[in-house]
């Protein structure tokens, strides 16, 4: 069992990114508006760059004779700020463009998938 | 003697049949009836070459076309074996066939489907001498099957008339049935003997019990193709095909083929006197029934039908009592009298626009003389008259059965009675069928030919042309002629007539019954009683039908005997028995099958139901795609959660 309160390992960023991401996937799934599903996703991602910085920072196990993490985190989360600005741009111009067909950004209406 | 031209007999007419079968449509009619005889005709003559110079020594020529099939230790070769008896027999069949085509040029030159006929019956002729000719069982079958296909496209050859589309198919069902068993016979004989050939099946030594089983399934295969008791029912019906066909195939040659095959394998059935003893006694039954029908039947195509049932019951009490020439000698007069007879039937059905019935005839010997001359001829010969040829082979084979030693040694059971006098009752009862068969006869000929005509109003009764009746006159003929090969031996001992008479000429083909050949006996008592019979039998029909007052025949005949004159009439309903008893039991069995393995499981479980799967499938799975993308993200989220759970289930230790 990790001790949460006294290790200061990858371990507390980890479980926080992991409530992130839940909060966020719950977003996605359960909310009607559109601009909050965004949101979400935006959450979910941003919980995927902490992990990354967690590794980065932390061994990934315990007394390890390597200092430090796997630098190559700091560069990922990079791209992915820069994936997340960009799927933002699209994802709300996407909105507009159904708001303006449907009058509406409830993602309950949007079932034309079906077909 | 190997020699190498024999395939030719009946390939011949098959090369015939497949050029007037594939090509007819478009030949002009001449060509295609030069190519239709030609065919038949060349087979007669390399026939009656090959007849004429058979070896004195050993008289056969062999060849072995090809090897057909070889399988494990069974080796089929297509072979071809032509001696005294395949011989005649290819004689008969070409030449009585030719014949026939010459006499169908004229009966079927109007009818549209004249090319189909002739390709029909040229394979006919093919089939039949690959019957004739195989010197194996399985190429014998090969023509067994081949007759029985061409007979059922013939019988139906006016397929669209419902009732003779159902006569064919009656002739072709009834035949699988002996069929069946010919084949099992083959295989008890190859697994008794490992070969199939007659060469090596007419010495091979068999126990009483193989020799017996397989005899007995052959003569099954004998019963359905001749017409015997049981199976007899479809002959009469078959007589829906043209009447050229029913003179060819249901008289003088494919229906002879079971007591062809029964000589042929003379080894076998007198290994199994048992067997023999049954061929002689279903024979001598199936001719007594079939005469006592056909002296009550109206249509002239039936009585003659009738006629040729009986005939061959007599062949088989020929053959049956060991006197296989008796039985083939039979074959052969009996196939020039009834094609005669049936031809000549069917010059009055032509003469009078297709009316069958004896009781609209009447008279018509002065409409159409060569017709009556000739049939009178050909019933003379059939009614055991002396001396035309009937008389000679039919009481051969009374006399033979009358004196057989066949069955001397025969018991029923241990310490049972001996089946010494079993001959005696066969010549009895041959000899009271002979005299029916006397009796039926004249009462067709009287009916047809003389007093006043009765025929349809309107219809002027004409005589045939000429390319009609010359075959008639030439069968007629035949029919007296081959008197000379009936003649008892003695009587031509030493004068160049022993070599035609077909007992000395066949002497040497058979296999003598166990208890060896009856002792030398006097002819004369046996010709005495057969001259009796005939004319009694005629008597018994002047009585009844004397040309002045024929068309009450019938109802005197009825007033005599009432009773047994409806049963005649009635053919003692086998028919309806039959139905009865197979058919519609079969048909409701069928109809059973249909409704729950076809309507309820083929198409309802496995069609159906395989379609109302897929369907309720569909259904089930078309909730998960409502469009909602939520939900998509929803399921694959868990989706993703099922498979981390299972990734570190089975990592952790």
């Amino acid at each position: 069992m990790v001790d949460f309160f006294h290790a200061h390992q990858a371990q507390h960023y980890l479980v926080l990114a992991a409530l992130l991401f839940a909060l966020g996937a719950a977003g996605v799934v359960l909310r009607r508006n559109a601009i909050i599903v965004l949101m979400s996703i935006e959450l979910m991602l941003n919980a995927v760059n902490l992990t990354f910085l967690a590794f980065a920072r932390f061994p990934l196990v315990a007394n390890s004779p390597m200092q430090g993490g796997f630098s190559q985190g700091h560069a990922a989360v990079f791209f992915v700020i820069a994936t997340a600005a960009a799927e933002a741009a699209v994802g709300l111009a996407i909105i507009i463009a159904v708001f303006r067909s449907r009058t509406s950004v409830n993602v309950d209406e949007f079932d034309s998938l079906k077909l | 003697m190997e020699v190498s031209w024999l395939h030719l007999i009946p390939l011949l007419p098959l090369a015939g049949a497949a050029v007037c079968g594939l090509l007819g449509k478009w030949l002009p009619k001449a060509w295609l009836y030069a190519i239709a005889l030609v065919t038949v005709l060349l087979s007669f003559c390399i026939g009656l070459t090959g007849f004429l110079r058979l070896p004195e020594e050993v008289p056969i020529f062999h060849e072995v076309a090809f090897n057909w099939f070889s399988a494990g230790s069974l080796h089929v070769d297509m072979g071809f074996l032509f001696d005294r008896l395949s011989g005649a027999l290819t004689l008969v069949v070409t030449g009585v066939g030719f014949l026939i085509h010459v006499y169908s040029v004229g009966y079927m030159d109007e009818d549209p489907g004249y090319w189909r006929y002739f390709a029909y019956l040229n394979l006919f002729i093919a089939a039949m001498l690959t019957l004739v000719l195989g010197d194996n069982l399985v190429a014998m079958f090969v023509g067994w099957e081949g007759v029985g296909l061409c007979s059922y496209l013939l019988i139906g050859f006016w397929y669209t008339d419902e009732e003779k589309a159902y006569a064919g198919r009656k002739a072709f069902v009834v035949n699988r049935i002996g069929d069946v068993g010919f084949l099992i016979g083959i295989f008890v004989l190859f697994n008794a003997t490992g070969s199939v050939s007659f060469a090596q099946l007419g010495v091979a030594p068999l126990t009483l019990a193989t020799a017996s089983i397989a005899a007995l399934c052959l003569f099954i295969g004998a019963i359905g193709k001749s017409a015997q008791l049981p199976l007899y029912v479809w002959l009469p019906d078959a007589m829906a095909g043209p009447t050229p066909v029913s003179a060819l195939i249901h008289a003088a040659t494919m229906v002879t083929a079971g007591v062809y095959m029964v000589a042929r394998m003379s080894h076998l059935y007198t290994s199994a006197p048992g067997v023999l003893a049954l061929v002689a006694l279903v024979g001598a039954l199936t001719a007594l029934w079939a005469a006592l029908i056909g002296t009550a039947q109206n249509d002239i195509k039936r009585v003659l039908a009738y006629s040729t049932v009986s005939q061959l019951g007599f062949m088989f009490i020929g053959v049956g009592v060991g006197a296989f020439f008796a039985g083939t000698m039979h074959l052969v007069t009996h196939a020039f009298f009834k094609a005669c007879l049936f031809l000549g039937s069917g010059a009055v059905i032509h003469g009078l626009a297709g009316e069958q019935d004896l009781r609209r005839m009447g008279g018509l010997r002065k409409y159409m003389p060569q017709t009556a001359w000739t049939f009178a001829v050909a019933t003379v010969a059939i009614s055991g008259i002396f001396p035309i040829s009937g008389f000679f082979s039919k009481d051969e084979i009374l006399a033979q059965a009358l004196h057989t030693k066949a069955y001397d040694f025969l018991t029923l059971g241990p310490g049972g009675p001996h089946l010494t006098s079993l001959g005696t009752i066969l010549y009895l009862v041959g000899s009271f069928t002979a005299l029916i068969t006397s009796f039926y006869m004249w009462r067709c000929y009287f009916l047809a030919f003389e007093g006043e005509y009765r025929g349809p109003e309107g219809v002027h009764p004409h005589e045939s042309p000429g390319i009609m009746t010359s075959p008639l006159w030439i069968l007629a003929a035949l029919s007296v002629l081959s008197l000379v090969i009936g003649l008892p031996e003695p009587w031509v001992r030493g004068s160049f007539l022993e070599h035609l008479n077909w007992e000395h000429f066949t002497g040497r083909l058979f296999s003598p019954p166990r208890g060896g050949p009856p002792a030398g006996f006097s002819p004369w008592p046996g010709y005495l009683v057969a001259l009796a019979i005939g004319w009694a039998g005629f008597g018994l029909a002047w009585l009844l039908y004397a040309p002045a007052r024929a068309a009450s025949g019938d109802d005197r005949f009825a007033a005599l005997f009432p009773r047994l004159r409806n049963a005649f009439a009635n053919k003692f309903w086998v028919d309806e028995f039959y139905d009865w008893l197979v058919v519609r039991p079969l048909w409701s069995f069928a109809r059973g099958l249909w409704r729950i393995f076809d309507a309820t499981i083929i198409d309802g479980l496995f069609i159906n139901g395989s379609a109302q799967l897929v369907a309720w499938v569909a259904a089930l799975a078309r909730r998960f795609q409502n469009g909602d993308v939520q939900r998509y993200a929803a399921v694959t989220a868990l989706g993703v959660l099922a498979l981390v759970y299972a990734f570190l289930l089975r990592s952790s230790p």
